[in-house]
């Protein structure tokens, strides 16, 4: 387990995985998935489950669930892809419940997944994607530091409208370190 | 077959597969391939690569030969998207002696010619490494738009390396016809290899 101040990041176990029906048909998808809206049933979401658990290729990701301090599971964060003769990791998140959106639960569960890839893991660069259309997370690149390298011009569908694809890199040796930035954003526990 | 200016699209078999076991070890395969970690690839990786490619959904893998039948190299579509029809886009010359050739810039063309015309894809995204100027260049001259810079990305050679990042919709593609014209591609006249030995043998 990794230990923040508002959130934990977990194995992505079954807590996560009984909610996954409900989230997968959630608002927060169409945020993570670039305009994706699923509708799916919940035998399509055990039946995914069940050919993950399955899989014999070989995946070098490492999925988290995040979940407040008293064990309400809230989504996920996690290695989407790593490339370790690079040393780079491609990151990906969600918080399914808008009411945890814009209260630092995002931020610390970023701040505990970076840390655990540059300071665990050795990597030299983390980098994520997004589109253009979600402002909060690209508020939230720019608050952590990354480097917004490449616009992919009409690479995204969605509400529908043509949007562009972001992909945001920061190296290591821009990373400050996770203390300092809690100390930056003035992140606090707080009772739940 | 697709027939081109200078070079035709086949399939990937034959004598491009035969070839493809040396081509899988040369720099040309690592510089497109980026993310590859440089492995000596055998011939059991050769026909594993084929077999996936032919089972690809998402994407294909095509040889590009010459009009008397050269084989040139490979060019290849992938990760196409189910709901936001993207593609990106790769090409190799194997036969390292058409490397920044018009063949092998008509290579290109005639993917985006096929990805445009035939797949009718929205936009296709092209990768090159910092330092290959060949495939920044071809990439340039086909009409796609640097989008951006992948910085320090790509382990190469005891250092890291950026990756120059591409983009072309199919309403900026004037099609390929009009591209042949502008263009004015010409033959390097290189002489064609001898046919590799197994297939000697067959005839």
């Amino acid at each position: 387990m990794l230990k923040g101040l508002l959130v934990d990041l977990v194995p992505y176990g079954k807590a996560f995985l009984e909610n996954d029906h409900e989230w997968e048909n959630g608002i927060a998808r169409f945020w993570s998935n670039l305009g994706e809206c699923p509708i799916v049933s919940r035998a399509q979401v055990e039946a995914r489950h069940q050919e993950w658990f399955e899989s014999n290729e070989s995946y070098l990701g490492v999925p988290f669930g995040v979940q407040t301090k008293d064990g309400i599971p809230l989504g996920y964060f996690g290695i989407n892809w790593m490339v370790p003769h690079c040393r780079s990791v491609m990151v990906g998140a969600v918080i399914n419940d808008p009411d945890y959106w814009g209260g630092g639960y995002g931020t610390d569960a970023l701040l505990l997944l970076m840390d655990y890839a540059f300071d665990w893991l050795d990597m030299r660069k983390v980098w994520l994607g997004t589109m253009s259309l979600n402002e909060r997370v690209m508020r939230q690149m720019e608050k952590v530091g990354f480097t917004l390298e490449v616009r992919q011009r009409e690479a995204v569908y969605a509400a529908g409208e043509w949007h562009d694809s972001l992909l945001y890199g920061l190296l290591r040796d821009e990373w400050p370190g996770r203390a300092a930035l809690i100390e930056r954003f003035g992140l606090q526990a707080r009772p739940e | 077959m697709i027939e081109g200016h200078l070079v035709d699209l086949v399939p990937f078999e034959d004598d491009f597969a035969i070839h493809l076991a040396a081509w899988m070890n040369e720099e040309a395969w690592f510089r497109t391939m980026i993310y590859d970690r440089r492995e000596p690839h055998t011939e059991n990786d050769v026909k594993k690569y084929i077999e996936k490619m032919e089972k690809n959904k998402r994407g294909a893998l095509f040889g590009y030969q010459t009009k008397n039948g050269d084989p040139i190299g490979g060019v290849i579509y992938d990760y196409q998207g189910d709901r936001v029809w993207k593609a990106d886009v790769m090409s190799f010359a194997g036969d390292t002696r058409y490397e920044g050739t018009d063949e092998q810039f008509d290579g290109l063309l005639m993917l985006i010619r096929y990805c445009f015309e035939t797949r009718n894809l929205y936009r296709l995204e092209g990768a090159a490494l910092a330092f290959d100027t060949v495939k920044i260049e071809q990439f340039q001259r086909a009409g796609f738009t640097h989008e951006g810079t992948l910085r320090q990305h790509i382990r190469w050679g005891g250092d890291y390396v950026a990756v120059e990042m591409f983009g072309l919709l199919h309403r900026e593609w004037p099609g390929y016809d009009s591209m042949i014209e502008a263009l004015g591609l010409q033959s390097s006249a290189i002489e064609p290899k001898p046919k590799p030995e197994k297939l000697e043998k067959k005839d």
